[in-house]
């Protein structure tokens, strides 16, 4: 069943100029993935020059490092998501890095995050956006 | 869309600014609930809330025990928590601490991990108590009590395949995760806890604990069929990444001593005298003698043992007991490192014309696994 919540359109609601910029975020969980399968999971905490310099990022790639996954690190996550406040593209950017960060821990393959991202482009932007990411990815 | 999201009442979460002094005093009542939760799965989570019930002065958790007394299962307690914050126009701190005693409450009723309901309970009072929670959690570690492991084993191969793939700890935790840790306790409640040490570091310490404690807890509260189903579960998991090219399993041979360089190796500890042998293991460290003795038989072993003062065999015991399987590579260094030394020994006390010199020196120079392909 398709869940509608009007309140959280509004929040989520920004700028075209502002979406385009989920396109690098959306790269840097690609090769985060790669990372992943290829030198573990303690590589990503280890990694110094992370990309995403965000707390709920920090936070999460920590929680995902203690084996926390699933409903359970979403749950986690999403209190992070209720407490901040945060509207507009700050709250689509940790929305995103939510939805990363779970697939990340699931073990989900790099193509399969790259579609689940693209979708906070909405409807009319999304398969642009999929075009460019996958013709862009090394 | 994460879904938790969907579900929100925007109208009704009203936080507002909360105060850093309303927020570390939720802290700590946080850890109190989590203490609970600890308890609650060594003593019974009717015992742990009866008694925390009768003492407790905080409303928002006399509230939460009178529910859970009620018999109260989550959906209810989620319920009778809407109720009571509705009914009592709760907003700003209140809210926020009604609904982080809810989340504790419920990791209660599911018999969580402490550390897990500490990690959603302040997850209420944003990023900036992550690192706070992970020093309290530290600190836990360092003063509880450890009981002593109880160990229930599941007639299997898994035990073997967790040692197959910690060889390469990549292969170990790429399996461990793609499971999930909650499958990865189930499976392991019913192994040795050489296999539990194995897997934890996957998780770091904090994770490994967790896993190590839920391993313990579900020994006690799954059937010996439902552990067998868990394990054939992460076993399919892993024949299924194997046949997606995603795994490579190391072969299971190379965890032991080859036959002939154990046997060898033997041979030549047996064939030395107290004399010579004495003075080769006078202060040599109790772990890398108990990695050598890895790859000779069991003769070997008390002859080696029978010849240390009580104090360096209690040692090199514990080193033993401590010690994972080993795989060939590491058994056949470290009996190379022993050789050197007992020829080294040999010669001082001998002279070079030991008889035993060069069977040791056939030990120092066995082709190495890289060698011999």
């Amino acid at each position: 069943m398709i869940r509608w919540n009007a309140e959280l359109s509004r929040r989520l609601a920004c700028g075209d100029d502002e979406k385009r910029a989920l396109g690098p975020l959306i790269r840097r969980f690609i090769e985060l993935s790669r990372k992943a399968r290829r030198e573990g999971f303690a590589s990503l905490e280890a990694d110094e020059e992370p990309g995403i310099d965000d707390p709920l990022f920090k936070v999460g790639i920590k929680l995902v490092g203690e084996g926390i996954s699933g409903d359970g690190l979403e749950e986690i996550l999403t209190t992070y998501l209720l407490v901040s406040d945060e509207k507009g593209w700050p709250f689509l950017k940790s929305c995103v890095i939510v939805d990363g960060l779970v697939s990340l821990a699931d073990g989900d393959e790099p193509a399969l995050i790259v579609r689940k991202l693209v979708s906070y482009y909405g409807a009319d932007r999304a398969l642009n956006a999929l075009q460019e990411l996958e013709g862009s990815a090394p | 869309m994460i879904s938790g999201l969907t579900r929100v009442d925007w109208n009704s979460w009203k936080l507002g600014q909360v105060s850093r002094q309303k927020k570390d005093a939720l802290f700590d009542l946080a850890c109190r609930l989590a203490l609970l939760c600890s308890e609650s799965r060594t003593k019974g989570q009717s015992t742990v809330v009866s008694r925390a019930a009768d003492s407790e002065r905080r409303k928002s958790l006399r509230f939460g025990f009178e529910l859970l007394e009620n018999g109260s299962d989550e959906e209810s307690l989620e319920q009778g928590f809407e109720e009571e914050c509705r009914a009592e126009g709760l907003e700003g701190g209140d809210l926020l601490e009604y609904t982080m005693v809810l989340a504790g409450l419920k990791s209660l009723e599911r018999g969580e991990h402490p550390f897990i309901a500490l990690r959603r309970m302040t997850a209420f009072l944003g990023t900036e108590y992550f690192d706070k929670a992970g020093s309290w959690m530290k600190d836990y570690l360092k003063r509880r009590k450890a009981d002593k492991p109880m160990t229930f084993l599941v007639p299997g191969d898994f035990p073997d395949v967790v040692r197959t793939l910690a060889l390469d700890g990549h292969s170990l935790e790429r399996v461990l995760r793609a499971g999930g840790r909650g499958l990865a306790s189930a499976a392991l409640a019913g192994c040795p806890q050489e296999s539990v040490e194995l897997a934890k570091p996957v998780f770091g310490p904090l994770g490994g604990a967790v896993l190590e404690d839920d391993a313990q807890y579900l020994r006690r509260h799954l059937s010996g069929d439902e552990i067998s189903q868990a394990q054939s579960a992460l076993l399919e998991l892993i024949t299924n990444l194997e046949e997606g090219g995603e795994l490579e399993l190391t072969e299971e041979e190379e965890l032991y001593g080859e036959p002939d360089f154990v046997d060898e190796l033997t041979r030549a500890v047996m064939s030395l005298e107290e004399r010579d042998l004495k003075p080769a293991l006078k202060n040599y460290d109790p772990r890398l003698l108990a990695m050598a003795m890895q790859g000779m038989q069991p003769e070997a072993h008390e002859r080696i043992l029978g010849m240390l003062p009580k104090k360096d065999e209690r040692r090199v015991l514990n080193a033993v007991d401590s010690m994972i399987l080993l795989p060939r590579r590491e058994i056949e260094a470290a009996a190379r490192t022993l050789a050197e030394r007992i020829i080294g020994s040999l010669r001082k006390t001998q002279g070079g014309d030991s008889p035993q010199i060069p069977q040791f020196a056939r030990i120092r120079d066995w082709p190495t696994v890289d060698q011999t392909g």
